[in-house]
């Protein structure tokens, strides 16, 4: 993925000088280790800060939503999928993106690295397969798939599913993935133990709505936290008004969850929430079959009706 | 100025004695992360760490704080008369703080203890609190206190100064309060005042030494407000912020809040939570207007809020005590030392914006 | 909401038609009845917000 970079540009440059486009959105290099920062470009001169590596986690999909402009957009495997749903909801039309496929081997999880040295971390490198970290006096090599995002370690789809140019080639897609093992855990649980662990999860929730921001699909004009007459949810850190935030939250992104991951990527408190979305996730895929933003002929899930639909749950 | 000094050995039984007579509070390890957290009996602070994730602005002002209580039950003698919630402002201890956190509320008390107007929560809760502050030996990448008015053997709004020597820590007592803890601790192991300014000279300068962030704030002054608010470079800064509240949350300088009622049955109560000017709506009108409803409106507004109308109207620096959290936690890494770098060297005559 | 830790036989969901009142009665009291035979709800309560 490394090596990426170079074709990246070069698309850019491209776009740009010919006008196919007006800015070309991706990312330059962070001012901290493994952190890249979102980022436009339009003048074609420029496309020399644009970059690309494993600390590409945050969805650029979430900077598509209602823009006017012609815009080329670097898209891995789930950001193309999110794009996909925002056409299907009219968040953007397909004739203004010109989407940069990139086949994407996994982002890795800068939180996990952090917790596996002692002490700050001030230079990383990336080299196919590993990851070498130093600091003041240490230094350590990871194999990058020890390391991978949660949600990277389980995608089956790293292959962007619609993309006008490619920066490299299709990668093959992870097989015999077992995607559920953790929510079935859940599922075996009692009730208080289920209540419990959801509890503990959220115990240290700020209610700074990085998760909500950072995701996609999350582009409500005023969100059902934010509304006071009437007032759905406290906004208080009250442990019921915090659970009741992600739950519903995630309950609007059923059946439109990519599981990029965004949303644990960008808690400053590291709250994995992913655990409610790929609970309704697993229940689409098992009761419908459904899986979020493959096509442009799907339409919304809620917006859909086979008359074998599983009813087993309506008494 | 009083310095005394502290064995180690005696750091445990000091606590003991002092959980006594203050409330402790001091960094706890939870995860990969320390947090400030109440100490229970026999909990030590753990002062190896290099600084909490959160800053410790929650302990003197908290995210979600009770105000007032009402009750419509006519059973009750106080039925219908809004009453202010009973508080605990029994003395407290953060042992272990650092210089920037402690430097932050100064600034904070700029806006809630003023001659006009003082917020009774926060200026009860800071009074009633004993800031034991710990050098940093060992400054992170991020951290910029230096050029941002603080540092890390700064002594402004600390009672006392902790310099870790190994075997023990060297304190200068900086206030009435602070001379009160290391009484009631029984650290009474005085030293000579000189020769101990001397050393603490020395591990300042070394420690100032290891700080590799800077950010220029010269020329903030004299740059007009006019020209920094219309300047060009807000929309790429801007570009990338997803409008959370993880800056101003973790941000020890950084005081807006909302205020709320809540009900249930008969009984409700007001509070108040942290707000964010990143929210959409922190500046919705009541009319339905909403002068910053653009995303670059509003992260303009905050850095200029933190690096200009704070330096205009306090003459007293930034609002910002460089102690890296915003940097390190932003989801799109938005560094505001970048910013302050634009913002510094902002040239409204020039044609080219100055590179970051 | 049963993820979640909520007792699953608190909620139920039927489509009944107003035309339905028979069906109506029966759901009613057998939801009433699945309720009462768990006691009060005391997960996912909210009485006044628990702040500092």
């Amino acid at each position: 993925m490394t090596g990426y970079i170079e074709k990246i540009r070069e698309i850019a440059a491209r776009l740009l000088t010919d006008g196919t486009v007006e800015m070309v959105i991706g990312f330059r290099k962070g001012t901290v280790p493994m952190m890249n920062e979102p980022f436009f470009v339009k003048n074609p001169l420029e496309v020399a800060t644009l970059v690309w590596d494993s600390n590409c986690g945050i969805n650029l999909a979430n900077y598509l939503t209602d823009r006017k402009e012609k815009i080329a957009v670097l898209a891995k495997g789930c950001d193309s999928r999110n794009i996909v749903t925002h056409i299907i909801e009219n968040k953007i039309k397909r004739e203004q993106l010109y989407i940069i496929g990139v086949p994407c081997k996994g982002m890795i999880d800068r939180q996990r690295i952090a917790g596996r040295v002692d002490g700050e971390i001030l230079k990383v490198v990336e080299a196919e397969e590993r990851v070498v970290v130093s600091g003041r006096g240490f230094e350590k090599t990871f194999d990058k798939a020890d390391v991978l995002q949660a949600n990277c370690r389980l995608c089956i789809h790293r292959n962007p599913v619609l993309y006008d140019e490619l920066a490299a080639e299709l990668v093959s897609e992870q097989q015999d993935v077992d995607r559920y093992v953790e929510e079935r855990r859940i599922e075996a649980m009692d009730v208080q133990q289920r209540w419990a662990y959801f509890d503990e999860l959220l115990a240290s929730c700020i209610r700074c709505y990085a998760c909500r921001n950072a995701c996609p699909l999350c582009y409500c004009p005023t969100c059902f936290v934010d509304e006071s007459r009437p007032q759905w949810v406290g906004k208080s850190i009250d442990p019921i008004d915090t659970r009741t935030f992600h739950f519903l939250r995630a309950y609007h992104c059923a059946g439109r969850c990519t599981d990029c991951g965004a949303c644990e990527r960008a808690c400053p408190v590291g709250i994995n929430m992913r655990v409610f979305t790929k609970k309704l996730e697993k229940d689409c895929l098992e009761l419908y079959g459904w899986e979020a933003g493959m096509s442009l002929d799907q339409r919304p899930p809620l917006d859909t009706y086979k008359v074998d639909d599983p009813e087993i749950f309506i008494k | 100025m009083k310095f005394v000094k502290i064995d180690k050995k005696e750091w445990a039984a000091g606590l003991d004695r002092l959980s006594a007579a203050y409330r402790l509070f001091g960094p706890v390890k939870e995860g990969n992360f320390h947090e400030f957290k109440a100490l229970d009996a026999q909990e030590r602070p753990d002062m190896a760490y290099v600084n909490t994730r959160r800053s410790p602005k929650a302990l003197i002002y908290p995210q979600s704080e009770k105000m007032f209580e009402f009750s419509l039950d006519q059973t009750r003698a106080d039925h219908h008369i809004l009453r202010e919630a009973g508080k605990d402002y029994t003395a407290r201890a953060v042992i272990g703080i650092r210089p920037c956190d402690a430097d932050a509320f100064r600034l904070v008390q700029k806006n809630f203890d003023t001659p006009e107007y003082r917020d009774p929560y926060w200026v009860q809760a800071y009074e009633a609190t004993t800031l034991v502050g710990l050098g940093c030996s060992s400054p992170c990448s991020t951290c910029f206190c230096t050029t941002a008015g603080s540092g890390p053997f700064h002594e402004a709004g600390l009672d006392l100064l902790l310099a870790d020597e190994g075997s023990g820590y060297l304190v200068k007592v900086l206030s009435p309060k602070g001379e009160a803890l290391v009484q009631a601790a029984g650290w009474s192991d005085a030293t000579a005042a000189e020769a101990a300014e001397r050393r603490l000279q020395d591990l300042r300068g070394e420690a100032e030494a290891r700080i590799v962030s800077r950010v220029p704030t010269a020329k903030l002054k004299d740059q007009k407000t006019n020209h920094l608010f219309d300047a060009p470079f807000w929309q790429e800064v801007a570009f990338s912020c997803i409008n959370c509240g993880t800056c101003t949350y973790v941000c020890p300088t950084c005081w807006c809040f909302d205020l709320q009622d809540e009900v249930s049955g008969k009984d409700g109560i007001r509070y108040r939570n942290w707000d964010s000017c990143m929210f959409p709506l922190f500046t919705h009108h009541g009319s339905g207007h909403n002068p910053r409803s653009q995303k670059t409106q509003r992260v303009r507004q905050r850095f200029m809020h933190k690096l200009k109308y704070f330096v205009d109207k306090y003459d007293n620096g930034i609002q910002c005590v460089g102690c890296g959290r915003c940097i390190r936690l932003c989801p799109v890494n938005i560094d505001i030392r970048r910013v302050c770098n634009l913002m510094n060297h902002f040239d409204a005559t020039a044609c080219a914006i100055p590179a970051a | 909401m049963a993820h979640m830790g909520v007792e699953p036989d608190r909620i139920q969901l039927s489509w009944v038609s107003s035309a339905e009142s028979n069906k109506f009665v029966e759901v009613v009291k057998d939801v009433t009845a699945s309720i009462k035979a768990l006691g009060p709800n005391r997960n996912f309560v909210k009485t006044l917000a628990k702040v500092a």
